[in-house]
């Protein structure tokens, strides 16, 4: 069995009296998109903050690629890619720029550098504003450009935090794409987003996170769909059922900042 | 920290500095502003027509060889005009991704963030460095055009201009410990409040009388600002301990880099 690039065991933490993660546990294989969904505040993205080593956990394991994130080998870094929040992304540096930038610190070497900046711009569709300065970038160029950046390096584990939440149409598809792409490859994804319908496309397990714990898996298109829909019930629908009960069964439904509610 | 990687990131640092808005306005702001300020505070010294306070605050500059005292007065104002520059430079470099959250890019890279960190101490160092030397080149060529026929004792001007030269190199060598100020406190504008106080306390310091072995205030004193008393007081130990700081703070610097958590 191959050993999963992405791991997150029991792992708790908490920001003063608020608990963010409470013994959550997810695994990422190989070739294996999972989503990551959940309300504000859920946890999501202390998760992925600790997969990327830029928060250190109160207790439980976390790995990437067999190693503790804080401190990955260099060799082992170089085949890691990740968004969690601000993109690796410079205002003052052209869109091409940014993206040899991003390669030199991803360890390729200077001419590989070039080359793979270029391709990935034609290839995210960043090639008509390659010499445009990253802050004249629209807000979803903006965000194709992070993307790019953590990716262009073709990781074996990625980490994206709401790839698209500002990204038309195009940008989604061009940005699924991707995804299904690296998968293909055997590159590990998580995914955190609140696009339901969305991950239901991409993913192949998503996780329901609530209140800093795994309350269960939504079948992403159960019934050969793609739009998400099972036996009538849309993933929407089924996402809030699940919150619902884990609030109803811990007893938080009525705690102010925890109350939970779908479409009627 | 393996060569290749310190080669990338200085590579990276190099072109952003390059782009950076505070780093070019920085530069401009030492070559034309330091040499204008010096050939100026010597020409209004010796005018007739200055007013008696300007006159009696500006008197040390009134006689003597006039190369030379355009140098003096650019070895004083250089001192500490490098490190208000560098310090608002390394306040943007060290301070903007940690205030906007960028930073958190830079984690789980094939290249380090120590090595990042160190990259960005030697191209800050090396762009201020040149801006320096560019200052003192100009002040000189300022004070050839100003002081044609006026006679010039050009050994004594060589050596002020030796000595504006050690003076802004020091400055900027001062500057460095704010990129620490910037890491703990992920605050651009808190960085610059601290270079601000560090400026007021150098001033409280000398008026008290223990400014020779103050880091801040030796540099200025040495090139003459105290009076030729206090210049005469400085001397290399007191430099050397003020050569000093800017290495130390490169290893604060780097090693803050390497352990930076929660971004």
């Amino acid at each position: 069995m191959t050993a999963p690039a992405l791991v997150l065991d029991g792992v708790t933490h908490a920001f003063g009296d608020r608990v963010a993660l409470d013994g959550f546990t997810l695994t990422v294989a190989p070739g294996q998109v999972t989503a990551l969904v959940g309300l504000n505040g859920a946890g999501k993205t202390t998760a992925l903050r600790a997969l990327t080593g830029r928060l250190r956990p109160g207790g439980g394991t976390v790995r990437v690629l067999g190693h503790e994130p804080s401190r990955l080998p260099p060799a082992v870094a170089a085949r890691f890619g990740h968004v969690v929040g601000a993109p690796l992304v410079q205002p003052e540096l052209t869109v091409v720029e940014n993206l040899w930038c991003a390669a030199l610190l991803h360890g390729l070497r200077r001419r590989r550098a070039a080359e793979a900046a270029h391709d990935t711009a034609e290839r995210l569709g960043l090639a008509p504003w390659c010499d445009a300065r990253a802050r004249a970038l629209s807000a979803g160029n903006h965000q194709r450009l992070g993307i790019a950046c953590a990716t262009l390096h073709r990781p074996a584990a990625l980490v994206l935090d709401e790839p698209t939440s500002a990204l038309d149409p195009q940008g989604v598809v061009v940005v699924r794409g991707l995804v299904r792409d690296l998968a293909a490859e055997g590159t590990a994804v998580l995914v955190s987003s609140h696009h339901l319908d969305e991950v239901a496309r991409v993913a192949g397990e998503v996780v329901v996170l609530h209140a800093g714990r795994d309350v269960g898996r939504l079948e992403p298109g159960g019934d050969g769909t793609t739009d998400g829909t099972t036996g009538g019930t849309s993933i929407e629908q089924r996402f809030f059922a699940m919150v619902l009960e884990a609030d109803t069964s811990s007893g938080t439904g009525d705690r102010p900042g925890t109350r939970t509610g779908g479409p009627a | 920290m393996s060569a290749a990687a310190l080669a990338a990131a200085l590579r990276i640092e190099g072109l952003r500095l390059r782009r950076s808005p505070v780093a070019v306005l920085a530069a401009v702001l030492l070559t034309a502003l330091v040499p204008s300020a010096s050939v100026g505070a010597v020409a209004l010294a010796r005018s007739p027509h200055a007013a008696a306070p300007t006159a009696a605050k500006l008197a040390p500059y009134a006689a003597g060889d006039l190369a030379a005292t355009h140098l003096t007065v650019c070895a004083q104002v250089l001192g500490v005009a490098a490190l208000v520059a560098g310090g608002f430079v390394v306040a943007s470099v060290f301070g903007r991704e940690l205030e906007t959250g960028t930073a958190g890019a830079l984690f789980a890279l094939a290249t380090p963030r120590a090595a990042i960190a160190l990259a960005r101490c030697v191209v800050v160092v090396l762009w201020l460095a040149a801006c320096v030397v560019l200052t003192v080149l100009l002040t000189v060529a300022v004070s050839a055009v100003v002081a044609t026929g006026g006679g010039s004792g050009a050994s004594g001007a060589w050596r002020e201009a030796g000595r504006a030269v050690v003076s802004g190199l020091l400055g900027v060598g001062l500057a460095l410990p704010f990129g620490a100020v910037a890491t703990v406190t992920r605050s651009r504008l808190a960085t610059v409040g601290a270079l601000l106080g560090v400026v007021a306390l150098t001033q409280v310091v000398v008026l008290l009388g223990g400014g020779a072995w103050f880091p801040y205030a030796a540099p200025s004193l040495w090139a003459g600002l105290g009076g030729p008393a206090a210049a005469a007081a400085v001397g290399v130990p007191h430099l050397l301990l003020s050569a000093t700081v800017g290495p130390a703070a490169v290893v604060v610097v780097v090693a803050a880099w390497h352990r930076l958590t929660d971004v």
